[in-house]
């Protein structure tokens, strides 16, 4: 199986802090591939040089055979992203929200309004378009915010935490959607803490902590290699069970 | 309450502004408004077109008179049109004209003297006329023999002054505010309205939904720039027609070419309003930014009070200050009918600060967004 994304000994430095180090890894095409870490591990750091927002200070990395540093737009192209925090304008409406976004990727006009028709009725939410998505639940603002990423038919789509928050049928929405996603050929990374959702979607997985992969592969193999029954216990064998207390120093209030 | 206060003293931006913008508006107002009061060293013109002996006497003793109060600083010229044109540009705000005949007028009993006022500044033309009144009041009481030999009785003759302007009409106050508040709304907007608007979008984090698309970093920055300036003028719209509806102003000027002023204004300020935007994360931040250097900028650039009022060290701030070009270039064009060749320094010096701070804003932005 051909590979996706791959990554080699990528670093990011802040002020002599380590954020990530060295990380290596591949994710195959066409696979859900789950991220996991305590919160501070360095993963939103990782996956925010994926979308080609922050810069490597060493290694490199590509998105379908694209550089993250040398060919920022054609990574940006190929790559959609749902971050934690939501990426839509509450004073526009759904509709609005993915015809700016297209507009962004340069669609064609005619095939926009026709994607963002279909993705829309995909998500179920047809009937509420045309209202701004400031007077949207939750679960319905995510639905708008995953499909958001698929607007511009990327290859690659990175999830961070996208179940967080939901109520129990919209969380079995989004999962059942990633699947559907890779059913239709996306490369699917997924950031999660809830270890049952990782060990039911992902394929692959990589366990992060401070920065660094502490193990990488299919689930079934890591847990037969670390003598635990399921990712719960092999994510807090590898990463410990003492709270994480660290401060994280200035806020910047920006997405991640 | 505490609460409040222990978050007031630990956010640096809130207690920086808390203690600076009191301190600096005390110290704007101090100076601007000393102790003393009133104004001197207004530049004034004399029109010297009676080049007769008893002409140029009468007129050298109104120009000694003039200097020795200190109100006035006067040049001389024979040319009544440059000495107009001198008003239009903003460099006299009266001209005082000894017409040919003048000597001749006086020993014949009257004579009519001419004063052209600037009239933008109304509270300006009434120093201008108090203090010229008084001078020749003085001047007709110590006229010399040469004046006064020949006239019946003991009458002495009078000097009859006629105030004139360069438009038509007699300007209000507000005609002085009218064009500074229309300046000041359209050009703050572009330098708090960017701001602003950038520092929602990364509090929130939807600026991350532009910089992971293909559009240029320069794209996004002009696309908000462009909604701020369009906003700008439909807010100064608003406030123009308010003016002319209600208070009466009355516009003499080239629409094209104040257009043209705002324009270069409001393009200016949207520059450091993208180089405000680097500094800053957060609205709260911004607003306490922007609140620091509108305030000053608005009392300092002529929108609300004359420059001539200010001390010296005051008038060379507001010199290095854009919206001090663009308020007198928009006031010369709006009220005084200034043609372009009038404000070409304003528009070359504003040309220029747009040039020099998006050379500095662009790289900047695109340094903050990409660490």
């Amino acid at each position: 199986m051909s590979i996706s994304i791959q990554i080699n000994g990528l670093t990011k430095s802040f002020s002599g802090f380590l954020a990530v180090n060295k990380v290596s890894l591949s994710v195959k095409r066409g696979t859900i591939f789950g991220l996991l870490g305590p919160n501070g591990a360095g993963k939103s750091t990782l996956l925010r040089m994926l979308c080609t927002l922050l810069q490597p200070t060493a290694g490199s990395a590509s998105i379908e055979g694209y550089d993250i540093v040398k060919q920022t737009n054609e990574v940006r192209q190929v790559l959609g992203v749902v971050q934690e925090k939501l990426l839509l304008w509450p004073a526009l409406t759904a509709r609005e929200n993915l015809e700016l976004f297209g507009r962004l990727y340069g669609m064609d006009e005619k095939i926009l309004k026709e994607r963002v028709r279909s993705l829309i009725e995909e998500v179920k939410l047809t009937s509420v378009a045309d209202k701004l998505v400031a007077t949207y639940s939750t679960g319905m603002r995510q639905r708008i915010n995953i499909v958001r990423a698929l607007i511009h038919e990327p290859k690659v789509i990175l999830l961070d935490e996208p179940t967080n928050g939901l109520d129990p049928q919209s969380v079995r929405w989004v999962r059942d959607y990633i699947v559907d996603l890779r059913k239709r050929g996306y490369t699917v990374v997924l950031t999660t803490h809830d270890m049952k959702e990782a060990d039911e979607l992902t394929e692959e997985l990589a366990i992060m902590d401070r920065g660094e992969i502490l193990a990488v592969g299919r689930s079934a193999d890591l847990k037969e290699k670390y003598g635990v029954t399921d990712i719960e216990e092999l994510f807090l064998s590898l990463t410990g069970r003492e709270l994480r207390d660290s401060l994280t120093g200035k806020v910047k209030g920006r997405g991640w | 309450m505490k609460k409040d206060l222990t978050e007031f003293y630990r956010i640096k931006a809130r207690l920086i502004s808390m203690t600076m913008l009191p301190i600096i508006l005390m110290l704007l107002f101090g100076y601007m408004f000393p102790a003393g009061g009133g104004v001197n060293h207004i530049s004034i013109a004399v029109v010297q077109q009676d080049q007769t002996p008893a002409g140029l006497l009468l007129s050298d003793n109104f120009i000694y008179a003039a200097q020795s109060t200190k109100t006035f600083d006067v040049q001389t010229t024979t040319s009544l049109e440059w000495a107009e044109n001198q008003i239009t540009l903003g460099n006299i705000y009266g001209v005082v004209v000894f017409h040919q005949g003048v000597s001749d007028q006086l020993r014949s009993g009257s004579a009519q003297v001419e004063v052209v006022l600037d009239q933008v500044n109304p509270t300006l033309d009434q120093e201008v006329k108090g203090g010229i009144t008084q001078i020749f009041l003085e001047l007709q009481n110590n006229l010399s023999p040469s004046f006064t030999d020949g006239l019946p009785g003991n009458t002495g003759p009078t000097i009859n002054l006629q105030f004139e302007g360069l438009v038509p009409g007699q300007q209000s106050s507000f005609e002085f505010l009218a064009p500074g508040m229309i300046a000041m709304t359209l050009i703050i907007g572009g330098l708090s309205g960017l701001a602003m608007t950038f520092s929602r979008e990364k509090e929130l984090g939807t600026l991350d939904g532009f910089l992971m698309t293909p559009i240029s970093r320069v794209s996004i920055i002009f696309g908000k720039g462009l909604a701020q300036i369009v906003r700008g003028f439909l807010t100064s719209g608003l406030v123009f027609a308010i003016s002319i509806l209600l208070f009466g102003v009355h516009v003499y000027g080239n629409p094209f070419l104040m257009i043209l002023v705002l324009m270069l204004g409001v393009t200016a300020f949207t520059g450091l309003g993208i180089l405000a935007t680097t500094f800053v994360n957060d609205q709260e931040s911004a607003q306490l930014i922007i609140m620091m250097i509108q305030f000053p900028m608005i009392f300092l650039s002529g929108v609300l009070y004359p420059i001539l009022q200010l001390p010296w060290f005051l008038k060379d701030i507001a010199a290095l200050l854009p919206l001090t070009y663009v308020v007198s270039a928009f006031r010369a064009v709006m009220i005084l009918n200034a043609p372009f060749q009038a404000i070409y320094t304003q528009v070359i010096v504003l040309i220029i600060s747009t040039i020099v701070v998006y050379s500095i804003a662009i790289p900047l932005f695109r340094r903050s967004v990409m660490r």
